[in-house]
């Protein structure tokens, strides 16, 4: 607590603390997902190298430091879980995130076990690669004692406080989760499927549950509005919402 | 009806027939044959009398006083049928008699001359009850030995029939008979073996083919969802109101054909039985967790959940398909439910039973655990859930059944554990 300042002087630092310090490796066989999840990462603010194969990978993780490696599977030239061993081996503090469309929770399983933070199955929400990324970094790099600061609004996420302007707001878990999740994608449309599967589970079929995001939203808006942060959150028809930094 | 019992019939009622010709054909062959003989003997006994006439003898009378009668008044000639009283017992006894005229001593004389046929009769009985009695005898062992020879040579259609009835194709073998001495039955088997062979290839070969189809079309997949996302942040957007509906609605249907694709899988998998290690669960457990996933749902719905908690029964099952089993039970419930009703979910030692209320669902209950099997046109959901829910219960030995209390209008899904709790069935 004795680290928090107040929010005006962080208002400009948080974002840089956050992003674009931040060293991530992508390794990922598809030329095609290769392509857009490097464009999405840096547009998101990160620093993002790419390796095509296990080879270029290896060589990769031996020679450079990484905040977080995007971890592939299946890969042409060999197992992306070789390469979470050869990490851990080398006593890496690297986060690792598996991308996989190999949906065997088996593999799951061994990569976490393996030490892997976190895992996705393909095809995923961007968006939610995002809000991952953030989760595993900050627990990573600030062992949970890192704040999030988005115009007016301060966020601890260790503690789940959400402050305007040093004022409390009184989320319920599920309104916490959705703010933490807009936080992470600022200024990108998140569609609803992802925000439904988001809070749900991703198994939960989005198409006929909507209407449950619509609710939340609704009560997140208004207890931000109270505390005058108004108008964070917007509505973009038919598609989803966006937390617009203006 | 049986095959014996089948046969048996045609086989009494030939038998029947027969029997009753036989008889019919037995008793007048042998009753003509016995008069033949009678008729023999009196003839034999008219040339014995001429012959000793012939000589000079005279004609006696004998003691036996019904079966020689001299007359001197003309008779009718030739062999002829008559009743007689018996002296002896008093009753009337069919016999048979032979008049004819001779000359003795010098004066016509007309001789009948009879014989009893209560012998003839007595024997014609005999030899007919043997006979028959014989028939029969043989008869009932040719039914015993039918019996018994069924027993014995049918056991091998019995096994081959015992040996389809529990096949299983779902694992993934055929059927091995073994080769009975028997041609027919071997013929049998082996049409049945490499039947089972063929069927076993083409649902490999099937199902390799599903699994394929949902692995190889989530790399694609992943790359139009990731794409779309990304277009969906262009400015340029923006200034047309009509293009983001329209990309959001295509990345919708990107995430349910991919969803499907995933359902499939997971199907495929189970089938496959491509889980690895169980562990044991803590279902209640996995229930909270489910339940507290779900429950931005439910309140969005406005459902109500009531739990009943008997007793937590710890399974061996692979985590990943707890989930799923309890997700789709759940959501099942919640999808098909009425606003503002409820869930009722009871859990036992014994059994898992989720209830929801709703309107009477048409068709043949047993049809709800197939897949793409829809209850409402409307829903975008693929219906696949059930047909999940049921395979992870066959996969350890779960029986899921449906009930519907018509009264309440509930609906009731229950997952009875039996007796496993020891990792899937094999």
């Amino acid at each position: 607590m004795s680290t928090r300042m107040p929010s005006e002087c962080l208002r400009f630092l948080g974002p840089v603390l956050l992003s674009h310090l931040m060293k991530l490796l992508l390794v990922e066989d598809e030329p095609a997902l290769r392509s857009t999840l490097l464009e999405a990462l840096r547009q998101g603010g990160y620093v993002v190298e790419v390796a095509p194969g296990f080879d270029q990978a290896y060589e990769k993780i031996k020679l450079y430091r990484y905040d977080c490696i995007l971890l592939d599977l299946t890969l042409p030239d060999g197992n992306g879980l070789d390469l979470l061993r050869a990490l851990k081996a080398d006593g890496s503090t690297a986060g690792v995130l598996i991308i996989t469309a190999r949906d065997a929770i088996e593999d799951k399983v061994a990569g976490l076990d393996l030490g892997a933070d976190d895992y996705l199955i393909k095809p995923f929400h961007l968006s939610e690669l995002n809000a991952r990324l953030r989760a595993i970094i900050r627990r990573r790099q600030f062992q949970g004692q890192h704040h999030i600061v988005f115009r007016d609004l301060l966020v601890w996420p260790e503690q789940a406080e959400v402050l305007v302007r040093g004022e409390s707001v009184p989320l319920t878990r599920k309104e916490y989760d959705l703010l933490l999740y807009l936080l992470a994608n600022p200024g990108r449309i998140l569609t609803k499927e992802a925000i439904a599967e988001h809070l749900c589970g991703d198994t939960v079929d989005t198409a006929d549950s909507f209407d449950f995001i619509y609710t939340h939203l609704k009560n997140l808006r208004r207890k931000l509005q109270d505390k005058g942060a108004d108008n964070y959150i917007r509505t973009m028809y038919g598609v989803g919402y966006k937390l617009s930094s203006e | 009806m049986k095959l014996l019992a089948a046969t048996n019939r045609y086989y009494l009622a030939v038998v029947a027939v027969l029997f009753a010709l036989a008889s019919g054909v037995l008793y007048y062959g042998m009753q003509m044959a016995l008069r033949h003989e009678v008729d023999e003997q009196l003839g034999l006994h008219q040339r014995q009398i001429e012959a000793l006439v012939r000589v000079g003898q005279p004609l006696v009378a004998t003691p036996f006083a019904d079966q020689f009668v001299l007359s001197s008044w003309p008779r009718p000639l030739g062999l002829a049928d008559t009743i007689l009283p018996d002296p002896v017992e008093g009753t009337c006894v069919p016999h048979r008699q032979l008049t004819f005229r001779l000359l003795a001593q010098g004066q016509p004389r007309w001789v009948t001359l009879r014989k009893s046929l209560v012998e003839t009769n007595d024997l014609l009985a005999v030899v007919l009850g043997v006979m028959l009695g014989v028939l029969v005898v043989l008869m009932l062992s040719i039914l015993r030995l039918n019996q018994w020879l069924s027993k014995r040579l049918w056991r091998q259609f019995h096994r081959t029939l015992a040996a389809l009835r529990h096949y299983d194709l779902q694992q993934h073998r055929p059927l091995v008979l073994p080769q009975p001495r028997i041609d027919e039955f071997a013929e049998l088997n082996q049409a049945v073996t490499h039947l089972s062979q063929r069927l076993v290839a083409d649902y490999e070969s099937l199902r390799e083919f599903t699994a394929n189809a949902a692995h190889e079309t989530q790399t694609p997949l992943a790359i139009m969802q990731a794409q779309l996302e990304q277009l969906l942040q262009v400015p340029a957007l923006a200034t047309d109101p009509t293009a983001a509906p329209l990309l959001a609605d295509l990345y919708g249907a990107t995430r349910r054909l991919s969803r499907l694709h995933q359902a499939l899988g997971l199907l495929s998998k189970i089938e496959n039985r491509q889980f690895g290690p169980t562990q044991r669960l803590n279902l209640a457990a996995v229930l909270d967790e489910k339940v507290d996933q779900l429950a931005p749902l439910l309140e969005a719905r406005g459902l109500r959940l009531h739990r009943h908690i008997d007793q937590a029964p710890v399974l061996a099952m692979h985590p990943g398909l707890a989930d799923s089993l309890l997700h789709n039970l759940l959501y099942n419930a919640i999808k098909h439910n009425q606003p503002g009703g409820s869930i009722t979910v009871r859990l036992s030692g014994e059994a898992l039973e989720i209830s929801n209320p709703g309107a009477a669902i048409g068709g043949d209950p047993s049809r709800f655990f197939e897949r793409f099997r829809k209850h409402s046109a409307a829903t975008e959901s693929p219906g696949l859930g059930l047909s999940i829910v049921q395979q992870i219960g066959a996969y350890y030995g779960f029986a899921v059944t449906y009930g519907y209390a018509v009264a309440g209008q509930v609906h009731t899904l229950r997952v009875a554990f039996g007796h496993s709790a020891a990792g899937p069935t094999t």
